[in-house]
């Protein structure tokens, strides 16, 4: 055998990463993507639990020649990535994630006032009108649906129904919904502001009773009972969620609470992270249709608060102006966050009210409501 | 036409909008219903299980004031009449850490509602 040195170091460099950029340079613009997208996790610390973990994927499926997207081959190899991505293409990720959600939400404020159930299902108005918009740009009735759900606010369904309805899309979806959810202190109160008078927003609520462990316990059971037995198609979803609720008040399995809430969420939602990213390549991120899908999440997130807000001042009417219409636009899921900004416009239009509590009624109405959207989707474009 | 917007789109957006709708609303009105179902069953099983001892054991156990014996409890040693042992547990703290003089070296014979 003829050993040259300078032929080894040649040839290492001929097929190598670096070289492979020639052919394809569109995966060098995709690697400054997933550099921005880890700045904004990181840096900006846009949802950093999951931008990092998808800008880091980003990274990986872009770099040539790794195979790690490579489905089986027949001699036992497979890449890592595809084996990642399977739990998002059978949507177990999603549903897991929504079992910690679930373990570490309080249905206590919505059992204590359930008219929130309606300022929950209101706040999906960005979902159908996205939808309606998205079909208007050109999209196909089954990604513009994927595309509509952005406006739910809430992650794991965004991700599940692209994944049902729309695989290709998957990366800009994830990514749209998560970023967005991360802007949403700066996205909402310009819009609840426009939309409601000061001596609305000035409303103090009454204080909310007292809620019994067993209400608690029992609540997670009804509402998998009726809404499963309804819409099938929500079953992934309600019924983590539920399961992770009733793990947390039923008092008897605090360890699996405490595992859902912490453990399995943390490392579900790194493969998530990872899998969504690993989609994200240079032919399916870098075309027109994902400005598109980022505009359009914006738009339907503005119009799930309009439509928050509105029925909130419904509310206020017909209440004799007891319930404050800020707590509507907590009616979109991103859990807690969309309470919390509810919470700090009341605040400011006076000092002396606290919207918190019953901000969240509406907020984990919008979890259950944006998961029946996404099933209502799924049915009727599922095929 | 625009796009692929058709009458049907509307239709679908609108039927979605309103089983949304309608499924929150069921919930809604299911809620109250289930929790006074619950709360009423919490009130049965707790109305046999009154906090008191039968009258005859009392005087028994350990001689109480005449008037304990006829219209309070006894919560060990000190007789409780007309509050329960979590609110004279209460009370015997806060006598001691007002008076500044430990739970042990106080001598408590009974607690009435005034």
């Amino acid at each position: 055998m003829e050993f040259s040195f300078f032929g080894t170091l040649q040839k290492i460099l001929a097929e190598s990463g670096f070289a492979a950029f020639a052919e394809d340079p569109r995966s060098l613009i995709m690697i400054l993507v997933a550099c921005v997208l880890l700045y904004l996790g990181i840096v900006k610390k846009f949802e950093p639990l999951l931008l990092v973990p998808i800008a880091f994927g980003v990274l990986m499926a872009n770099f040539p020649l790794t195979g790690m997207l490579d489905g089986p081959d027949g001699n036992g190899n497979v890449g890592m990535l595809w084996v990642f991505y399977q739990g998002v293409q059978y949507a177990v990720y999603p549903s897991v994630i929504f079992l910690g959600i679930g373990a570490m939400t309080d249905f206590g404020p919505l059992i204590a006032r359930p008219s929130s159930m309606l300022l929950g299902a209101a706040a999906q108005f960005g979902i159908f009108s996205a939808f309606l918009l998205a079909l208007a740009l050109g999209f196909p009735d089954a990604v513009a649906a994927a595309i509509g759900v952005i406006g739910g606010a809430d992650g794991p369904t965004a991700i599940l129904t692209a994944s049902k309805l729309a695989a290709d899309y998957l990366p800009p979806i994830a990514i749209a919904a998560y970023s967005y959810m991360a802007l949403i202190p700066l996205i909402q109160p310009p819009i609840m502001r426009a939309l409601t008078t000061k001596k609305e927003r000035e409303v103090k609520m009454e204080q909310l009773r007292p809620v019994s462990k067993a209400e608690k316990i029992v609540f997670p059971i009804v509402v998998a009972i009726f809404v499963i037995l309804l819409l099938p198609e929500t079953a992934p979803l309600i019924g983590m969620l539920m399961l992770g609720n009733l793990f947390r008040e039923c008092g008897v399995v605090d360890r699996l609470s405490d595992t859902a809430q912490n453990a399995l969420c943390n490392i579900v939602t790194i493969f998530l992270g990872l899998s969504v990213g690993c989609k994200a390549t240079a032919a399916t991120f870098l075309t027109w249709d994902t400005i598109k899908i980022i505009i359009l999440g914006l738009l339907a997130f503005m119009l799930s608060t309009v439509g928050g807000v509105l029925f909130g001042k419904v509310m206020y009417k017909i209440s004799g102006g007891k319930i404050n219409p800020l707590i509507g636009s907590a009616g979109v899921s991103a859990v807690p966050m969309a309470a919390r900004v509810s919470q700090v416009e009341g605040q400011k239009a006076n000092p002396a009210n606290f919207l918190l509590m019953h901000a969240m009624g509406p907020n984990v109405a919008g979890v259950i409501g944006s998961a029946i959207a996404a099933g209502f989707l799924i049915k009727v474009f599922g095929g | 036409m625009i796009g692929n917007l058709t009458g049907e789109s509307f239709l679908i957006a609108l039927s979605g909008m309103v089983i949304v709708f309608l499924m929150l609303a069921i919930l809604c009105l299911f809620i109250p219903v289930i929790s006074k179902c619950v709360r009423f069953f919490e009130k049965r099983r707790q109305k046999p299980e009154p906090v008191r001892p039968a009258p005859a054991a009392v005087p028994q156990a350990d001689p109480a004031p005449a008037a304990a014996q006829q219209a309070g409890v006894w919560g060990g040693e000190v007789a409780l009449i007309g509050v329960d042992e979590k609110t004279a547990a209460c009370v015997m703290a806060i006598v001691s850490h007002e008076t500044g003089i430990p739970l042990s070296e106080l001598n408590f014979k009974q607690i009435k509602v005034l």
